[in-house]
């Protein structure tokens, strides 16, 4: 089946594997460091702005980030905590991207000239594959939005989680209890999934352009 | 019937780099029709004469001068998505090779050091 790999395929499965996983610890690394960049700026911006008054929504965040307060010692326990959830829930994207993805690895870029003469050297442009994307994404986000509302649910603050209900606007059925928070995962699956195949063709189609004569 | 995957192919798709100028207009694209469809369907939504739009919403304004849940607030959200969706996807896809370009030189460098 394509898409999943196999023993007896002809593909280095070795290689494959360890190319999934090498990208996947960048991945984390990477998004993992940018959350945590803009959860620490968002944060010391908010003091700057508003001063004693500041936190508000961005207070909200201590629920998911235990020790954080909208301070300066806060933004750098916000930073880690940011990076630690964002590290790694895209650790784990790019696996399930990689595990749709599997063989079909080799339509994932888009050759600058031809073929690939030396694919480290001279790096071709990666392209999105829309479906794998979307797979990964809605899933993560998904199991994130389930968590998230049942950890308001666990701690017992369900009922005072205002905002958290405010996601029903968007996604009809969502509420702060569990089987409001499976309605909603499976929903918020859909339109980040949506949402992916729209990134995903928008880029795909701008590097067919912007590198259609190299 | 798939056809064989050469090593070559793999290493490009790892080692591919990432257009940031697609990456840009693409996550700032996405951002901006999502910026627009949470201050539209705000919008839409039946609610009795003089009752309060999108409270939390519009307190985004905070952040973004000029916004409101209206409808021209739904198009100037929509530039404000476009922009924080450009600059977001930009920098990530350039701190994306970037963090490429660095694991490669720390391979090289080891492999290096083994052939010594």
């Amino acid at each position: 089946m394509e898409g999943t790999y196999q023993e007896g395929d002809e593909v280095n499965l070795k290689l494959l594997k360890a190319a999934i996983r090498f990208n996947a610890m960048i991945l984390g690394l990477t998004a993992g460091t940018l959350a945590a960049v803009v959860v620490y700026i968002g944060t010391q911006a908010s003091i700057v702005k508003w001063g004693d008054n500041s936190g508000g929504y961005l207070e909200l965040l201590a629920i998911f980030f235990p020790g954080y307060s909208v301070s300066a010692s806060g933004a750098w326990i916000g930073a880690f905590w940011a990076f630690f959830y964002f590290s790694i829930t895209s650790w784990l994207s790019y696996r399930v991207y990689g595990k749709v993805l599997g063989i079909r690895i080799s339509s994932s870029i888009q050759l600058n000239s031809g073929r690939a003469e030396n694919p480290v050297l001279k790096p071709s442009t990666l392209r999105l594959h829309g479906i794998s994307l979307g797979v990964a994404m809605g899933l993560i986000a998904a199991l994130c939005l389930f968590s998230s509302t049942a950890w308001l649910v666990v701690r017992g603050t369900a009922a005072e989680s205002v905002h958290a209900a405010l996601f029903s606007n968007y996604i009809p059925g969502y509420s702060v209890t569990i089987t409001g928070g499976l309605l909603g995962a499976i929903q918020l699956f859909g339109l980040v999934f949506l949402s992916c195949l729209l990134l995903a063709s928008v880029y795909n189609k701008l590097v067919e352009i912007r590198h259609k004569k190299s | 019937m798939s056809r064989p995957i050469h090593d070559h192919e793999i290493l490009s798709a790892v080692f591919a780099k990432m257009d940031a100028v697609a990456m840009g207009v693409a996550a700032g694209s996405l951002c901006s029709v999502l910026f627009f469809l949470a201050t539209a369907i705000l919008l839409m939504q039946t609610v009795p004469e003089n009752y309060p739009v999108g409270v939390h919403l519009s307190d985004l304004s905070n952040y973004l001068p000029g916004y409101s849940v209206s409808w021209v607030g739904a198009f100037g959200g929509a530039c404000y998505g476009f922009l924080i969706g450009a600059v977001l996807g930009f920098f990530a896809a350039v701190y994306w090779n970037l963090t490429h370009y660095f694991a490669l030189g720390v391979m090289l460098i080891s492999s290096v050091q083994l052939a010594d």
